[in-house]
């Protein structure tokens, strides 16, 4: 068995596998991609490996596989005996599943804030700190109600892909320029994802919980 | 904000792009100490800088040196030249320029970030500094008055981890150097080797009071990395202070020693925040409201 | 100088022991943190060292650390701890500026006046409450205030207006609204209830309808 990620270190979506592969207890070989300032990851040589020149990207044992979600997926059907990351219950599984295209889809708002912030992207900052806020809301809203009911995790009583895949980029919104005073929930369900075991940081991250 | 008045911040260079950051032909519009500016490449290896008017056309032509990896610049006389930094002229080593980074707050807090060893532990854990030895021992400052620098010299801290090339933990040496209000580097002895220290700079780019970007040219002495592993494992370190330098209240630099209170650690910012009042520049500085 | 008066500024329920959140209000950054024994503090949300916000802090114990450069603050306010000197011990001058809080009805309430002498505002007795949620407002308080005011005028039940807004439902279940003042432009609003929907069922259906109430005061 052999793991190889293409990873930059201060990508959120290449942090979400590497938590996912610090949980799971997997070795992997790592592949230093220059995203900023090289751009590395538009160039010709990159695109043989992902066309669609994004980060992260997954080899295993010769499977190639580009989506944060998909290798998260990837990583938990194969190698989580538990099947707790996962989870295949009817009531969970699509839950789970919604809440992981969220995390591609609506929270990316928020990668994008922060990529214009530290990185000088050209892009229309106050509409991607807009479109983050909302998407958070409906996070918190959903947590609050996990709160009534004494649950911490997005579906379920463990964490899931899901929780894992919503972490980094709600985790580093204020490398953006977006707060956490509104969002209580999210407040509490972020402190206790990084006290799970296994947790590792990222830079704007703390380790100190 | 408009341009400053300030002539002290005025008469300073100011890095304002870092080389391979414009194409040839290309121009770049950005900002420093408030005035807003067009770079134009116009070849390989020039540039011309302007100043751009309120109605969008080219003024005043601005002096252009470029090096470091960067491209620098001012909007007065400056009174002081480019620090000379001979690691980079040393053929051997692995320059890299890092692009630059966005850090919402005001110049100074990162020139004081950059020369504190006390958060290390905690910031930069298992890199730079180690959970369980938190300890910063004595140190001394200089304002060296030939040059008109401020200096801090024998520093040490435990490193776990004290660069790409250091494979275990080592009581790390340091010299800082503080070359202007917006630019300071540091002299980091890896090896046994004191002649061989990686050079590590940050020029800082005000492009207002509170908002800045940061180039980190650093000269290295590593056989085994390339230079994107180099940049990487920097802008890591950077990062990690970057969400310390945006959270700093209030982003402007008070210079009242009553309102931020330092201990022997801090004798660098000490010295740093008594140079600044003693040169009077007031751009960047928190002026206290009367009560 | 802060005006004597206590304003909301979170739930209990979700200030945890052992955490340090970012609160603002009236454009004052506090620290609100719980130690782990489960006290709770409001304070300047500035270390007096070099200005780091505290609300990015973690609370070792009974203290609260600086994520900076590792201070340590006891409930007084005293700096306990600096790392970069272990022998040291910290000098009296250094403490951090902490705030009048108090919590009740299932709300934390803070007072900025330097000699707080206000009364938090009397919603009877003190147990019974529990969270229902929080929600937030692009108002300035006077208008949020208003706008759920009207909004609730809908609902049925009686309504009356005081610091606390209060509805009483018709199964005899009290419903609070405590307004914390963010800034020009932001307003939080803490709900409360008291009574027979406390419930985790019922507080759930009166979180949905908050969540309602703030949809339509934003479509308004």
């Amino acid at each position: 068995m052999k793991i190889t990620l293409y990873d930059y270190s201060l990508s959120g979506s290449c942090y979400k596998v590497r938590l996912m592969l610090g949980f799971l207890g997997l070795e992997y070989e790592r592949r230093q991609v220059d995203f900023y300032p090289g751009r590395q990851h538009k160039t010709p040589g990159f695109l043989a490996i992902n066309p669609l020149g994004q980060l992260p990207v997954l080899e295993d044992n010769g499977l190639v596989l580009r989506d944060a979600q998909a290798i998260l997926c990837h990583l938990a059907n194969k190698y989580d005996g538990d099947g707790t990351w996962l989870p295949r219950d009817p009531a969970s599984f699509g839950p789970v599943m919604m809440w992981l295209m969220f995390a591609g889809g609506e929270l990316m708002a928020a990668s994008s804030a922060r990529l214009h912030d530290v990185m000088s992207y050209d892009l229309d900052i106050e509409a991607a700190r807009k479109s983050a806020r909302s998407a958070f809301r409906v996070l918190d809203d959903h947590l609050t109600h996990r709160e009534i009911d004494g649950g911490t995790w997005i579906m379920g009583d463990h964490p899931t892909v899901a929780d894992l895949a919503c972490f980094p980029y709600v985790a580093l919104s204020g490398d953006g320029g977006i707060g956490h005073e509104e969002y209580p929930a999210i407040r509490n369900w972020l402190r206790e994802f990084r006290k799970l075991p296994g947790f590792h940081a990222m830079s704007g991250i703390s380790e100190y919980v | 904000m408009t341009a400053t008045t300030d002539p002290v911040a005025r008469n300073e260079w100011i890095a304002a792009g870092w080389l391979g950051q414009i194409a040839p032909g290309a121009s770049h519009d950005t900002m420093i100490l408030g005035q807003p500016i067009r770079i134009t490449r116009t070849g390989e290896d020039s540039y011309r800088i302007s100043e751009i008017g309120e109605d969008g056309s080219e003024g005043r032509e601005l002096p252009i040196q470029t090096r470091y990896t960067c491209i620098f610049t001012t909007l007065g006389d400056p009174t002081r030249p480019l620090p000379e930094i001979h690691e980079f002229d040393e053929a051997d080593r692995v320059v890299v320029g890092c692009g630059n980074v966005g850090v919402n707050t005001s110049p100074y807090r990162l020139v004081e970030n950059f020369l504190d060893m006390a958060h290390f532990s905690f910031i930069h854990v298992d890199t730079l500094g180690a959970t369980d030895k938190t300890e910063v021992l004595a140190y001394r400052t200089e304002h060296r008055k030939d040059v008109d620098e401020i200096w801090a010299v024998d520093c040490t801290f435990f490193q776990p981890a004290a660069s790409k090339a250091v494979k275990g933990g080592q009581m790390t040496r340091y010299l800082y150097r503080v070359m202007s209000p917006f630019s300071v580097m540091l002299y980091k002895n890896i090896s046994e080797d004191s002649d061989r220290n990686d050079a590590i700079c940050v020029f800082i780019q005000p492009l207002t009071e509170t908002r800045c970007l940061a180039y980190m040219p650093m000269a290295i002495v590593d056989n085994e990395n390339t230079a994107a592993d180099i940049a990487d494992f920097q802008q890591s370190i950077f990062l990690q202070d970057r969400v310390i330098l945006e959270n700093q209240r209030p982003a402007l630099l008070p210079l009242d020693p009553t309102y931020e209170l330092p201990t022997r650690a801090d004798a660098s910012s000490i010295a740093f925040r008594r140079w600044l009042k003693a040169m009077d520049i007031r751009f960047g500085i928190y002026e206290k409201q009367a009560a | 100088m802060a005006p004597d008066q206590w304003n909301a500024v979170a739930l209990d329920s979700q200030i945890r022991a052992s955490s340090s959140n970012p609160v603002i209000v009236n454009d004052y950054a506090l620290a609100l943190w719980r130690s782990a024994s489960g006290e709770v503090n409001a304070w300047e949300d500035r270390c007096p060292h070099r200005g780091m916000r505290l609300s990015l802090g973690f609370v070792e114990g009974e203290k609260l650390r600086c994520i900076y450069h590792g201070w340590g603050y006891g409930p007084d306010g005293q700096c306990k701890v600096i790392p970069a000197h272990p022998d040291l011990t910290p000098p009296k001058t250094i403490c951090a500026q902490r705030h009048a809080v108090e919590s009740r009805y299932g709300l934390i309430w803070t007072n900025l006046a330097e000699d707080p002498h206000a009364r938090l505002p009397d919603l009877g007795a003190d147990d019974g409450w529990e969270a229902v949620r929080s929600i937030f407002l692009n108002y300035a308080v006077q208008d949020a205030r208003k706008a759920v005011m009207d909004d609730l005028v809908g609902w049925n039940g009686a309504l009356s207006d005081g610091d606390v807004v209060t509805l009483e439902l018709p199964d005899g279940t009290t419903l609070a609204a405590a307004f914390q003042p963010v800034d020009a432009g932001s307003t939080g609003v803490h709900f409360v209830a008291r009574g027979p929907a406390v419930s985790a069922e019922g507080r759930h259906g009166l979180a949905r309808q908050v969540v309602q109430l703030r949809a339509r005061i934003e479509n308004n």
